[in-house]
């Protein structure tokens, strides 16, 4: 009996003994950042066990455990990195002091923002949304024309395109998940504003840069447009557009881990164009046949592929009156065939390394008929890219990569009767290497330093560009950054195609921003200069090609751009104000001085309006743009560059109407007020009999752009539209 | 000398069960409570990590990561500035695609996809309604289809359902009658594991007041 109690006893102390002995082996301590702020909220555990705490007030934490002997200890919190330390449990209570570093997506990191622009990743604090390029007024649901509205732009009204900076249209590059677009715009014609041949509705994401931008992308002087497409799509679809200027349908079909989507689209603008009068002698007005396709597949665990390719059709006929002779009509017509493919593939690999490999094809054919001759023009692009990265440490992420670019490019110029009268043409190879550091030198304080370096075949040389910017947090909501970087770019085509050992046109950035967002609203003001040299000078004789192409150009463009967007001072309002200061010239082309050239305006301002009306089911808006005149050059005053156009103004508008769950009409109408803007002159190449130059305005074919569809979505409960799509 | 041992025998096994809530279900229970208890933020973060710390351990059981991630959602629904909210969001999205990882078809998962959705319909509806509330409602459709008599599915869905209605000026009866579903349903809710969640009549009832 008592032997039995004794064991009992013994063993019940065991028990006790096991308790007690647990409530002994306590770990306790403090967890801070790095500037020694208590962190509250930390989850603070012993790996494979339920053990741990949560960091409280003064960053305080304890916990009691039963584990023995080499055990890791792991502190987590949103935002920061994860730490991992060896604790050596040996029944003796533990005060331990964690240092957390902040994490890759900390919420208020430093970012680099001198210079760009961000837009989608709807969930993160950007300048735009997805959305904003549809239901802007007057851009006509173009890419270039949402962008176009932002500071450091300019209206060049008869183009379409970007013109970023002083810069010409050439020198802003679009790419596509790093892949540079070559021929990013359709053709258009005579003072049109061409579109962008990629719809919104392929993209997620996507970043404007008027400057100093990362040494990954090359090839572009004054700006880089990067594009993120969509992931893998979630939802079998079917969408239906019906418009004044065409029909499309697209299809998505979506399964576990891939997704492909397609779309075929056939616009032609000649009913409209029966009801609107065009101020051109159109024979054929423009029609194009589009196709296009988008796989994305999700390789294992962390993989994505994307390939996608666009093939496109189009073509317009037009009779072109010279000023030399008047009354002799020139028969024009265009035919173009495009098509792009672009594939990429990324992936982690093992030590937390990233790859991304890549690959684009553009392959563009322009042939262009004038009277008895016939121009004839295949252009072939390849852009291959294999990038790097990973973040070795809190401190220090790395990036480094190879790309190789090929340009094939053939002219020849053909004549009724004699036949083959012209050709040329060049193939360029241009190799380049970069790599990029950004370094976290504090919490507060963000570098990043790179260097790129591309060979030019056909000139045969080696440039380097080094670009470093730098970013400090000024509080909560602000910050300054700047950044300092070489850009440089291949002379144009046509400048090649006459003496292509030229080498590349080159250009130095330097930016100082301050950006503050606060809920809601976002202020940012950016002053720029930026230098060129080495641009392409020639000289133009009155009849044949220009001749005398060397390197010896340069120019400056430097100025202040502004920003301001607000959504939440009025309900359901938002709206956008954006000014740009340019002061630019160049001596570059066959310019006989440094001068403005034609496509810059010194003051250009916009404001964005959007409101949505509950009570009509309707989001409305309205843009205004302004422009301040563009000078032009008029033989018959001395002088260059001596006389100035009037200022441009478009005011445009738009309405969306959700007229049940799964279909919209959309209208929308530029230049409501019917201005004649006059983007120029144009001169005829010989005096008449008086000794004067004959002359006429550049202006829109048409004053108005009028818009109507109707978007249907077919899915399978009936609770998807277009909207974000359109 | 009996009583004695017997006395101290219970007391020491009354201490240890006290000092150390064993087994997995208890303290899943434990926390469980506590979840659905909470209300300041911090409270919240306090459970949530509890429940990441039992999900690491226990690499095999979704409700865990279930629990931890409606906390975020929580968190999200208490929380001021926009971007927290969002990360809120993000970390819950994470945390039901890694329970995905662990059970098969789970309707209570697809609801919680849903209603992380639904909540970034909430943060901002005029840039973010024609984006995600088609995108949520699809997703609640799924998770009603896997599970018609998951009330919790019913009654988000019905909440969506019910801001179409409202937007379209047309009568929610479809979305009543959801709710009256999900009502009867939470009512006889047998759980098919002790840790099944078991929230959602509250929000049930407080969406049926605005029916005709």
């Amino acid at each position: 009996m008592l032997y039995c109690s004794f064991r009992l006893l013994l063993f019940l102390c065991y028990l006790t003994g096991t308790a007690l002995s647990q409530s002994d082996a306590k770990i306790a301590g403090t967890v801070v950042d790095r500037n020694g702020n208590s962190i509250i909220g930390a989850n603070v555990f012993l790996v494979d066990s339920y053990d741990g705490a949560t960091s409280f007030e003064g960053g305080r934490f304890s916990f009691s455990t039963a584990l023995q002997g080499e055990q890791i200890l792991r502190v987590t919190f949103l935002g920061y990195e994860d730490t991992e330390l060896p604790v050596n449990l040996n029944g003796d209570s533990l005060n331990l002091h964690i240092t957390l570093a902040v994490g890759a997506l900390e919420l208020d990191q430093v970012v680099i923002t001198a210079g760009s622009f961000a837009a989608g990743g709807e969930k993160r604090r950007e300048v735009l949304q997805p959305l904003d390029i549809v239901t802007t007024a007057g851009a006509t649901a173009d890419l270039a024309g949402v962008f176009n509205t932002l500071p450091g732009t300019q209206a060049v009204g008869e183009e379409g395109r970007l013109f970023v900076r002083g810069g010409e249209g050439r020198e802003a590059k679009t790419f596509i998940d790093g892949m540079l677009v070559q021929n990013f715009y359709s053709p258009a014609a005579p003072n049109t504003p061409s579109r962008s041949r990629f719809l919104p509705f392929m993209f997620s994401g996507a970043s404007f840069s008027t400057g100093g931008y990362s040494a990954e992308y090359g090839q572009a002087l004054s700006s880089a447009l990067v594009l993120h497409s969509k992931p893998v799509a979630n939802q079998n679809r079917l969408d239906i557009s019906l418009m004044s200027v065409g029909v499309d349908a697209a299809f998505t079909k979506a399964w576990d881990a891939s997704s492909l989507s397609g779309k075929l689209q056939y616009t032609n603008i000649d009913p409209y164009f029966s009801l609107i009068n065009q101020d051109i002698d159109w024979i054929d007005p423009p029609t194009s046949y589009e196709g296009s396709f988008a796989y994305r597949k999700k390789m294992g665990t962390s993989g994505i592929l994307k390939l996608f390719g666009n093939g496109n059709h189009s073509s317009f006929s037009l009779n072109r009156y010279s000023l030399d002779e008047p009354g002799q009509p020139i028969w024009t017509d265009l035919r173009n065939n495009y098509a792009y493919f672009n594939a990429t593939l990324h992936d982690e690999l093992a030590g937390g390394w990233i790859y991304r490999a890549g690959t684009s094809l553009t392959y563009n054919h322009d042939r262009i008929g004038l009277n008895q001759d016939e121009v004839d023009q295949p252009e072939l692009g390849f852009h291959g890219k294999f990038t790097l990265q990973k973040r070795i440490s809190a401190e220090l992420e790395l990036k480094t990569g190879t790309e190789y670019f090929l340009t094939d490019f053939q002219q020849t110029l053909r004549d009724a009767g004699e036949g083959e009268v012209f050709s040329a043409g060049f193939t360029d190879h241009l190799p380049a290497f970069f790599a990029e550091a950004d370094l976290h030198l504090s919490a507060k304080l963000l570098a990043r330093v790179g260097l790129r370096s591309e060979y030019y075949s056909l000139s045969r040389d080696w440039h380097v560009a080094p670009r470093a910017s730098l970013a400090y947090k000024t509080g909560g909501n602000s910050q300054i950054s700047a950044a300092i970087g070489r850009y440089q770019q291949a002379p144009a085509t046509e400048q090649r195609l006459h003496a292509p050992t030229l080498r590349p046109e080159k250009a130095t950035h330097y930016i100082l921003n301050y950006q503050i967002m606060r809920e809601g609203r976002t202020f940012r003001i950016e002053t720029y200069h930026k230098d060129y040299d080495d641009l392409i000078k020639y000289q133009s004789p009155r009849e044949g090609s220009p001749s005398m192409h060397t390197n010896a150009g340069s120019g400056f463009a430097r100025g202040i751009d502004l920003f301001w967007r607000d959504n939440r001072t009025i309900k359901n309002v938002d709206y956008w104000f954006s000014y740009s200061f340019l002061d630019t010239r160049r001596d570059y082309r066959d310019f006989p001085e440094a001068a403005v050239p034609s496509f810059a305006s010194r003051h250009n301002f916009s404001i964005v309006y959007k409101q949505f009306v509950p009570t009509i089911k309707s989001q409305i808006g309205a843009t205004f743009r302004y422009a301040s005149g563009r000078p032009y050059h008029d033989p018959n005053e001395p002088g260059f560059q001596n006389r100035q156009t009037k200022a441009y103004q478009d005011l445009s508008f738009n309405l969306s109407y959700l007229i049940s769950q799964n279909m919209i009409l959309h209208a929308s109408a530029t230049n409501v007020l019917g201005r004649n803007n006059i983007f120029g002159r144009e001169f005829a190449s010989r005096p008449d009999e008086e000794g004067i130059y004959a002359s006429r305005a550049i202006r829109q074919p048409a004053r108005r752009f009028l818009f109507l569809g109707l978007f249907i979505t077919l899915s399978k409960d009936q609770v998807l539209n277009q909207l974000p799509n359109l | 000398m009996k009583a004695f041992c017997i006395t101290l025998g219970l007391l020491a096994i009354t201490f240890m069960s006290f000092r150390t809530p064993s087994g997995y279900l208890e303290i899943m229970q434990e926390n469980i409570q506590q979840l659905y208890e909470a209300q300041a933020i911090e409270e919240l973060q306090s459970v949530v990590n509890a429940f990441t710390r039992i999900a690491q351990a226990e690499q095999k059981e979704w409700h865990p990561l279930y629990y931890a991630a409606f906390g975020n959602i929580m968190m999200s629904s208490r929380a001021e500035a926009t971007s927290v909210k969002d990360q809120y969001l993000d970390q819950a999205e994470e945390l039901v695609k890694q329970a995905n990882e662990r059970v098969e078809k789970e309707s209570e998962l697809k609801a919680l996809e849903g209603f992380v959705q639904m909540m970034r319909v909430a943060v901002d509806p005029a840039g973010r309604g024609p984006q995600y509330s088609g995108l949520a409602t699809q997703t609640l459709s799924r998770a009603v289809q896997m599970d018609p008599k998951n009330p919790r599915a019913l009654t988000l869905l019905a909440q969506m359902e019910m801001g179409t209605a409202r937007f379209f000026g047309s009568e929610p009866a479809e979305a009543c009658a959801k709710l009256d579903k999900a009502i009867a349903l939470f009512g006889n809710d047998q759980p098919e594991h002790p840790l099944d969640p078991a929230w959602g009549l509250e929000s049930a009832r407080a969406a049926k007041q605005q029916c005709p």
